[in-house]
């Protein structure tokens, strides 16, 4: 049942396949931050930036031209190998991560079965690199903000996996292209709308997106693990976080929104569907940053040892019972 | 139960918040697009001050009593005057203002006894050197400025001859209410 | 790390061979509110002991005034505390009357209450603004400068300044309003009570932002009484005083307002008093303009320079962070003696040193910002 179309089986299609993603990588953390600012903007009564391109669409491509241009300042106190090796060691998993998903039914570099445990894996890995950046850069605030980076990450990948994990149990299935062939008929939010909420919340947090962004609470924490880097390496971590977030929106999509699948009876191509979805998902995120304060470090571990977690394994073993009475 | 009451209590009270944000998205932006849209100033806008043009005399009508100068707290105006040949009252010949040590409090409008100074509308004034914000108000008055004595001293000659009966402050001494 | 690839390690900063440690939290920091320096001694993100530094901003002002005549105080009076210039401005206007006892116009007396009490709504709604900001709530914070914006156009037409004002006079005020005034106030009253709701709805019933101050940064009555707290902090801890109730000035006694308590003594009470307050000033200034007479903005005889009698006069007014009191001692010249300014904000941040002992450092944050410090106030 699996057609791998793009299957890269020379070094050629390889290489070619990576240079499209990573220019997918670079456009969409460019469209997502011109995004993120137009939107708070409006959310706020503001207009966003207007005045490179129509409507400010090009603020983007200007602000990666400074950001290029810029001096790379290594302050003299930092663990240099750390320092230097954290910006790739954030931003190449999310790389990794993204080649992952199904953008369509025949558009798919390649698809494991074991998926999805191979994204949260890398996922897992990109807060090496934040810790890394906290440690090496050897100021307090850089580092009090990687300690909340790894706190947080750890208890909210925990939730995160146990709410994907009645998916997997519906689906039978991690291969992310073949659980999305499962959802043909019904998508799995209808199913699980708790999983999904549970999900999502974990996500929002995972990312490090507000209300959840203790790690770089800017009125606590100045801009927490990234305090000391400048320039394109600043850059590689704002990059890594957008990229990252458009990852626990394709996971979202592909696992409860039914991935490339939409109305038959519409003429739309399937990866349309796809990143409709994921963008649509990027708003509410934004939404949610745009409207809420932040939490406090401890309450956002109670929040989820003590709400999410139990929920979310409420939730797998009322699954788990209900697959196995009715099927 | 009381937990799940809290729970949802909190839930909902989230989703007011999303509302009120949402609400906001479609009302119109609020911001004004500076350089293409200039400020409407009031009639009170307060700038670095200036001197008033008189119609009647064609000149202003500082005469140098530097009470402006005694109180100002930021001591930027500075103030030279001399006393124009034929003339009882002195005249300003230099008029300077510090305009970035200026704190705009308008003392000196206050106390100014002749009304000749008032506030200027300019707002976007910018310099890389502090020496630029030195502000010579009498350089509009410059041009005209030895025509105006000349007036003046023709002025005050008629108005020392009994005989001649014509209007002795033409030139000289506008009309100011205060 | 760095030992393995040939380099030598970095230093590690020097310890005090326990596993706490020292932050400096400003005086360049995001949410210090201006140039205030924590000096933070800290076991993983909990206070062990906290220090305020100040005197960064330290201008002089007391100094500044013993070496220039009466009149040329005025615009430094305004610059005390930036955001409610108007209310300190007129402050030292009502303390020089009453030491060179000078009646008031009625008139004046009106135009000063109304624009005092946009001030205080400007002053508070920039608060909680920042506030939000602090708490890492973005958006409330540009929908209160949209609101507070209204203010400044209001106050700006008439003081032609839109911070500092220098709009009071030794017996008046400089300039007179008009009616248009009176319609953008009353515009104003009524466009503030409507965003109240949404206010309420985004941020004071907000499940996030509740867990964030209720039961945070107490400080109980004993505590503020004892630092000599005043103004909206004190009144979250239960004690309804307000300067412009226990020692009526100008002309407050006339004017039907509550003053809001709330007995937690929390950020969430000092939270709720203030935009209590909001409401309470609307009502004021609704009156005001009510009542507001015909007639001169200053005394009939203007003097130009201004020699008190040997002798001295305190005037305090209620500002909106707290009881600001401004003494002034005369010798009889054009030059105050002595001129010492009580500033609300000095006495509320020696009560926040207190209570931040055991805190977190992101309530460290939302005290500070919950307490209202505005710091060249506070160095002065």
């Amino acid at each position: 049942m699996t057609l791998h179309v793009l299957w890269p089986n020379t070094a050629l299609m390889t290489v070619l396949a990576g240079a499209v993603l990573m220019a997918y990588v670079a456009f969409n953390g460019m469209l997502l931050v011109w995004l993120e600012r137009k939107v708070s903007a409006r959310f706020q009564r503001r207009l966003g930036p207007t005045e490179v391109g129509w409507a400010g669409l090009l603020q983007s491509a200007a602000d990666v031209i400074k950001l290029l241009a810029k001096q790379l300042i290594t302050p003299r106190h930092v663990d240099r190998p750390l320092y230097h090796l954290a910006p790739v060691l954030v931003f190449v998993p999310v790389l990794a991560g993204i080649s992952l998903f199904p953008f369509d039914r025949h558009l798919q570099l390649h698809d494991f079965n074991i998926g999805l445990v191979l994204l949260f894996a890398l996922a897992g890995l990109g807060f090496l690199g934040i810790f890394m950046a906290g440690w090496g850069s050897n100021n307090k605030y850089a580092l009090l903000g990687a300690m909340r980076a790894v706190a947080q990450n750890i208890a909210y990948e925990i939730p995160l996996i146990l709410a994907t994990l009645p998916v997997v149990l519906l689906a039978r299935t991690m291969s992310l292209r073949e659980v999305v062939e499962a959802q043909h008929q019904l998508w799995f939010i209808v199913q699980q709308p708790v999983a999904f909420a549970i999900y999502f919340i974990a996500a929002v947090a995972e990312t490090n997106r507000a209300p959840f962004d203790i790690p770089e609470a800017e009125s606590e924490l100045v801009a927490g693990f990234h305090t000391e880097y400048s320039g394109m390496r600043f850059a590689f971590f704002f990059l890594a976080e957008y990229t990252n977030m458009t990852i626990v929106c394709m996971i979202a999509a592909t696992l409860f929104l039914g991935g490339y699948i939409g109305p038959s009876w519409l003429p739309v191509p399937g990866w349309v569907w796809f990143f409709g979805k994921v963008y649509l998902l990027l708003l509410v995120m934004m939404w949610l940053r745009w409207t809420f304060p932040r939490l406090r470090f401890d309450q956002l571990m109670s929040f989820a040892w003590g709400v999410l977690i139990p929920l979310a394994i409420v939730n797998l073993l009322l699954t788990a019972v209900a697959i196995k009475v009715w099927r | 139960m009381s937990v799940l009451v809290r729970l949802l209590r909190g839930i909902w009270s989230l989703m007011l918040g999303l509302g009120v944000t949402l609400k906001n998205l479609f009302r119109r932006p609020v911001t004004q697009t500076y350089p293409h849209q200039k400020p409407e100033l009031s009639a009170a806008f307060r700038s670095a001050i200036a001197l008033v043009n008189f119609p009647a005399s064609g000149s202003h009508d500082c005469v140098a009593c530097m009470q402006c100068v005694n109180i100002c707290p930021s001591f930027c105006i500075k103030v030279e005057g001399d006393k124009p040949e034929g003339l009882k009252r002195k005249r300003a010949t230099v008029f300077e203002v510090d305009y970035a040590l200026c704190s705009l409090c308008g003392l000196c409008i206050d106390v100014c006894p002749t009304n000749t100074l008032k506030y200027s509308k300019t707002y976007d004034d910018v310099g890389y050197r502090r020496d630029q914000f030195v502000y010579d108000l009498l350089t509009p008055f410059r041009a005209g400025e030895a025509a105006w004595r000349e007036r003046a001293r023709v002025a005050a000659v008629e108005a020392a001859q009994p005989a001649s009966a014509g209007p002795a402050a033409a030139a000289g001494e506008p009309e100011v209410g205060r | 790390m760095a030992e393995i690839w040939g380099e030598p390690a970095p230093q590690p900063l020097a310890g005090n061979g326990d596993d706490t440690y020292y932050l400096n939290m400003g005086p360049q920091h995001p949410s210090m509110h201006g140039v205030l320096r924590l000096l933070l001694h800290l076991r993983g993100e909990e206070i062990l002991e906290a220090e305020p530094v100040i005197g960064y901003a330290h201008r002089a002002h007391e100094k500044m005034a013993e070496n220039r005549n009466y009149l040329m105080f005025l615009p430094n009076s305004s610059r005390v505390d930036y955001l409610s210039g108007m209310i300190y401005n007129l402050a030292y206007c009502q303390a020089m009357e009453r030491l060179l006892g000078i009646e008031v116009p009625e008139r004046a007396e009106h135009i000063r209450v109304i624009v005092s009490e946009l001030n205080r709504i400007s002053s508070h709604l920039l608060w909680f603004g920042t506030f939000l900001l602090d708490l890492g709530g973005v958006t409330p914070f540009l929908y209160a400068f949209d609101d507070r914006e209204e203010i400044l156009t209001i106050l700006e037409r008439v003081t032609g300044s839109r911070l500092t004002y220098s709009y009071g006079r030794f017996g008046g005020v400089t300039q007179d309003v008009d009616a248009l005034f009176v319609e953008q106030t009353l515009a104003f009253v009524a466009r503030l009570r409507g965003r109240m709701p949404d206010y309420h709805a985004l941020v004071s019933d907000n499940v996030i932002f509740r867990h964030r101050c209720e039961g945070v940064g107490l400080i109980d009555q004993a505590t503020a009484l004892r630092y000599g707290v005043t103004g909206p902090c004190l009144r979250a801890c239960g004690v309804p005083y307000d300067l412009r109730r226990a020692e009526p000035y100008g002309i407050y006694s006339r004017f039907d307002f509550e003053v809001p308590t709330q007995p937690a003594g929390d950020i969430f009470a000092r939270y709720l008093v203030r935009l209590a307050e909001m409401e309470q000033s609307c009502r004021i200034i609704e009156q005001a303009v009510a009542a507001l007479p015909a007639g001169p903005i200053m005394p009939e005889k203007q003097k130009k320079r201004f020699k008190p009698e040997v002798g001295e006069s305190y005037f305090a007014v209620e500002s909106a962070r707290g009881h600001f009191g401004i003494y002034i001692v005369s010798d009889g010249s054009e030059l105050p003696l002595r001129l010492k300014l009580r500033t609300p904000s000095f006495a509320n941040l020696s009560a926040v040193a207190a209570v931040l002992k055991g805190t977190m450092i992101a309530d460290t944050v939302a005290i500070l910002g919950s307490v209202d410090v505005v710091l060249p106030e506070v160095d002065r």
